[in-house]
This record gives C-alpha cells, structure tokens and sequence, in this order.
C-alpha cells in the first residue's frame, strides 16, 4: 500500500500522436481512483505507463514515494487486471495465482497458504484445478483479481476489467469489486469508459479527454458541479440536456432564449454570466431534475415542447421532448402516465439544477 | 414497352441436386471423395505394389502373381542407402530443431516489436521470399564450397534453415499474433523479463502452432530434392538423391527405387499419422 503521484506526466507516440497531455494527479494511500473517458482519451495510455508497459515521454511517476520512470514493471511492486483477463491459459487456476509469488521466490508454503487466502476470498476454491479456458467470464475475471490480492502490492491497476462482461454479471462483478475493497484496502487506479463504473467505484474519478485531464473530483462533485460541457455530458445517465439559447440582461435577470424557450435567471446566481451578454451559451439540465409542471415560483423555470417518443422501462418512462431543433430526455416519469405522441408537455426545473456553459469553449458558467 | 422481366427463379439452381433421390446427394458427395482419395492414394498403391515386384516383373505389375521381398533386403543391403536414411533423419531433425530456434524468436520479434530493426528483417525475409526458390540452389553451391562446407551436413543444414526462416517466420508470426500479448503483459508484472514472459507464457501457448510447425518442417526438409542433389555429394547421401540414382546409364532399376521410396514413406507416414491432429490444432489457431 502507497500513494501513487504522477506529475506533468506526458506521452508522445513515435509519429507525434500526442496521448496524454500534462497529467497531475496524486492518489492518496488505500484511495480508489477512476480513469474515465471515451475511448482515445489516454486513460489507458496512461494506466500502462503507471504499469511500466510504456515509456513515458515526459514528467515523473512515483509510488510510495520513489520514482519508478525507468524501473521494469517487475519492479514496480503492482498487480494489474486486464479487460481480457489475461490468464496463463496452459496454466491451471492454482498456478495462475502463484505465478508471481514463485517469481518472488517465496517458499512453496508460503505461496500455498497466500493462493488459498485468495482463493477463499475470492470463492474460486473449487476451480483452483481448473485451466483458464474451462471457466466463465465471470470466473476467470475471479481468477485475475485473485493474482492480484496473492501479492499482497502496493497498487492495483484496473484496464477495462468489466468490459468483456455482460451486463448482469458486470453490476454484480462491481459489487464484488467494492466489497473485495473493504477486505483489501490497496490503492487503486481503475481505467473504464463506463462513467457507471466510474461513480459507483471511485472515491475521485478522473474524466479525461483527448489525452486531458478534463476533471478531477469526486462522483458527487462531477455530477454536481461538472467543470465543463464535456464532463456535464459524459457523467451521468441519461446524458445532460443541452439547449444554445442567446444571452441578454434584463435589471435583476438575465433572459435566455432560443426557439420555443424564454428564462429569466437570477443575475446573482449566475454571477459571470454577464460576460456572456450578447453571446450564447448552453443550457444544461440532467434528466432526473425535470419534472412534468410548470414553474411556480422564482426557483424554478419552466419549458415546453411536443412529446416525440415514450420510452416505458417499468418503474419509469423516459420521454424525449422536443424543444426547438432539440431533443430533451425527461426521467422519472410515472410509468402509469399515458401521453401520446404529440402532447404539448410542460416541464419545470429548480435554478439550482441548471448547469450554464460557454457555447464556444464548453466551460462552466457559474 | 413493359419494364416487367423474369425474375429467375431462385430455387432453379438447385434443380439438379434436388431431383436426386433422398440421400442422392449424399452418395454423389461420397463417390466424389472416393474419387479423389483414388487420385492420391493410386500412385502409392502401384509404388508398393512395384515394390514388391521382382525386377523383371516391374513393367508387368498388373500381371503375375510374383511377389518378393527382395528389392528390400537387395536396398537395405546397400551401405548407401542406410547412410542415407540416417542423413535424411538427422538433417531433417536437425533442421527442424535449429528453424524452430530462430523462427520462434524472429516470428515473436515480428509480431510483438516495432521499429527500425524489425522492419529491416521484415523487408529482407520479404525480399528473399520473393526470390524463386530454385534460384538459390546454384550460389548457394558456390558458397558453401567457398566456405568448405560443401557436402557436408552444415552445408545442406544452413541452406535450409535459411529457408526455413524465410518461410516460417511469417507463420510463427500469425500464431504469436493470435495469442493476446496482455498475458506477457500479467506476466511482466508478475515479476518476469521481457525474455522471461516470452519464454514462460508466449511461448507455452503457441506450443500447438510450434508443433504445427516442426511436423511441416521435418517433412518439407525429408522430402526435399533440389537442395540435396546439388549441395550434397558422395560423402553425404541424402535419401530422395539416392532414390533417383537408381536411374542411371545401364536402365532404371523400378523395383529398387520403389522399394527405397516405400523406406522413404515410413517415417514421413509415421509423422504425419502422429502429427496431423497437431497440423490442424495448430494451423486453426
């Protein structure tokens, strides 16, 4: 167990692609960080380089507090989880998990007693005979954080390890994965493009894209107060609502509006929006924070648009709104409601659910 | 004018298999194969059956009813042909054992490297592949005099190594390509060298397409001719060479050259009988 710093980090593929642009991030002790971001962003890139699987082209990585830039990943004192898993296939289950332990020359005891911890934790006792290829997806991920818990390291780097998964057994690996937390408190550094994965593990999440770090904060602060549009729309499910509405100020408020939308927002709310009169910027507003009605008092704001599509998921219907030349998803809807298509739908949002960005740059507007 | 035309009908083209009886399809498919099981599998006949004819009874195999073991015990008893049947073994497990050794590095290292030297191995085993094979067999005689090897076993080994390479590499290059290079990856992290995760995990894994390999190289190498009859000479007599020799200015003597060629059959049939699980296990990966 030991933080994890990486700073000015940089990656520059033969060829000039630039992967990872400037990466700072220090990871506390036992603390469970998520990567996140679309595929491309580096996040990747940047888990190998922790691993030693890539040179790095610039900056310093240390863990527990010495650099380990030119050390072997043999050195590193990591444990890794691949998205395919990547077990020894001509090797049975029990010499998976003592594979690194025998590469350490521990005594053959020793190495029993650490594989047999592991696999209790893990309940893959029965398969310890068992070659890789005879097991389910589920299973052989099993096996893998197995051979990461025997050596008892100071990291574990997760890749994609829930990606080859359906999706029953990936909410239930996830589980597994945070309960596995609680038994091993190691510090951890876990790549997904699954911004699900991301808020339901990580202690802080790390939203990149095209090689920067776009945000670094916790799953509650992402969702709540998104640095920019990119990180507003990648954080949370369904995906923020945008709408491009023209500025103007108004005594105490300012106007917003666009095609079939007018608000008026409480100038001391959003205090640099008076940079952005005369301009654009984008509204955002997340799915679960609008609600069927219209506004009724100075919180809130209301907006209207024509019922395009219901989508009915049981304990609640998604509805796709059509505002302008937008499409607006609205949740939570009473799964009992029968709206057809075509219903004029008002919808009211509370202020202090309403996201602003620069049209342009896509920054918060706060 | 009508634009409306006939629409061929679809289920026409199976006209022919369909007016068939039930399970006519299924005769006509096994009289096919047996066809062509009688293609291969007749000139091997008529070579043992010509084996086992006396001289002089080689041209009439089809008539008479002598049949002897002599042509054997007359070939076995020439010192040659002995020497030949172990020359042919030990360069061909000697080839195989010494291709396998650098066409497993050199496939690995095309598969899993990137940069200047790769590359430069990659466009020069191109290059020599390109070049026809029979093109190789005259310089490669003047070398391997040059360099006093003639007619030895390094001066016919090296030259099929050398071909070895050239060929092998670029399979050994797909099976390494079909095995998921993160398990050397797990494996580095779990405390191995780079040469440690190719020794103890690539390598492992790619023993189907390994054993795929050294049956195809055994073979090719037992069976080959060109090589042998231009590299070697009477100090090491090659089996394929010697089986030819029975051609030779007072006739064609079929009898001996058939009951040599049957020798010759033995451990290639032994190989591939053993070894075609393997051949296919190994090519389908």
């Amino acid at each position: 167990m030991a933080p994890v710093s990486l700073s000015n980090v940089h990656k520059t593929y033969p060829g000039g692609v630039a992967a990872v642009k400037d990466f700072n991030l220090d990871i506390a002790d036992q603390e469970f960080v998520v990567l996140v971001g679309p595929s491309g962003c580096g996040k990747s890139t940047t888990l190998r380089m922790v691993a030693g699987l890539e040179d790095i082209t610039g900056g310093t990585i240390s863990i527990g507090n010495r650099i380990v830039n030119r050390l072997q990943p043999k050195d590193r004192d990591i444990a890794m989880v691949f998205q395919n898993y990547a077990l020894y296939q001509h090797m049975s289950v029990y010499d998976n998990l003592a594979f690194g332990l025998r590469n350490r020359r521990a005594k053959a005891g020793d190495v029993d007693a650490a594989v047999r911890a592991a696999a209790k934790i893990l309940s893959i006792e029965p398969l310890l005979d068992r070659r890789p290829r005879q097991l389910s997806g589920g299973q052989q991920q099993r096996v893998a954080l197995g051979r990461c818990i025997v050596r008892n390291p100071k990291v574990f780097l997760f890749d994609e390890p829930l990606s080859n998964l359906d999706a029953q057994l990936r909410a239930q690996m996830r589980f597994e994965i945070k309960e596995l937390r609680q038994r091993v408190p190691t510090t951890s550094l876990f790549v997904t493009h699954d911004q699900v994965e991301a808020m339901t593990l990580g202690d802080r999440i790390v939203v990149m894209k095209d090689g920067l770090v776009q945000q670094v904060g916790s799953p509650l602060e992402l969702f709540r107060r998104p640095l920019n549009r990119f990180v507003a729309s990648f954080i949370g499910s369904p995906a923020m609502n945008f709408l491009d509405l023209a500025v103007a100020a108004d005594g105490e408020a300012f106007r917003l509006s666009g095609d079939g939308v007018a608000l008026a927002l409480p100038q001391r709310r959003f205090a640099d929006l008076g940079r952005h009169v005369g301009g654009t910027v984008s509204l955002g507003v997340r799915p679960q924070h609008l609600k069927l009605g219209s506004a009724s008092n100075g919180q809130q704001v209301g907006l209207s648009g024509n019922l395009m599509v219901t989508e009915q998921l049981g304990d609640e219907q998604v509805l796709a709104v059509r505002i302008g030349p937008s499409d607006i998803r609205v949740c939570g809807i009473d799964p009992e409601l029968v709206l057809p298509a075509g219903t004029r739908i008002d919808l009211v949002a509370a202020i202090d659910n309403l996201h602003l960005f620069d049209a342009a740059a896509g920054t918060a507007v706060r | 004018m009508t634009a409306v035309e006939t629409v061929p009908d679809l289920v026409d083209r199976h006209r022919f298999f369909d007016a068939l009886a039930p399970g006519g399809r299924r005769v006509l498919f096994a009289l096919g194969i047996i066809a062509v099981c009688l293609l291969f599998a007749f000139p091997v006949f008529w070579l043992l059956l010509t084996s086992l004819r006396p001289g002089y009874a080689v041209y009439y195999v089809h008539r008479g009813t002598d049949f002897t073991f002599d042509n054997f015990r007359e070939v076995l008893g020439q010192e040659i042909v002995l020497k030949a049947l172990w020359n042919s073994f030990a360069i061909s497990t000697l080839a195989t054992v010494l291709s396998l050794g650098v066409t497993v590095t050199s496939g690995y290292m095309l598969s899993r490297f990137k940069g200047p030297v790769p590359s430069l191995w990659f466009s020069a085993i191109y290059v020599f592949r390109c070049v026809p094979y029979v093109s190789w067999v005259l310089p490669l005689y003047f070398v391997t005099r040059a360099l006093g090897i003639f007619d030895s076993y390094w001066g016919l080994l090296l030259p099929h190594v050398a071909v070895h390479i050239c060929f092998f590499s670029w399979i050994m290059k797909g099976f390494f390509d079909g095995i998921d290079p993160s398990m050397e990856h797990a494996a580095m992290i779990d405390g191995c060298s780079r040469w440690g995760a190719f020794l103890r995990v690539a390598l492992p894994a790619a023993v189907p397409g390994l054993t795929a390999l050294a049956i195809l190289c055994w073979l090719y190498t037992w069976n080959e001719f060109l090589f042998a009859l231009i590299l070697t000479a009477q100090n090491t007599p090659i089996l394929t060479v010697v089986m030819a020799q029975f051609v030779h200015e007072l006739g064609m003597e079929w009898h001996l050259m058939s009951a040599t060629a049957v020798l010759a059959l033995g451990p290639a049939l032994i190989v591939t009988v053993f070894g075609q699980k393997y051949v296919i296990k190994g090519l389908k990966i």
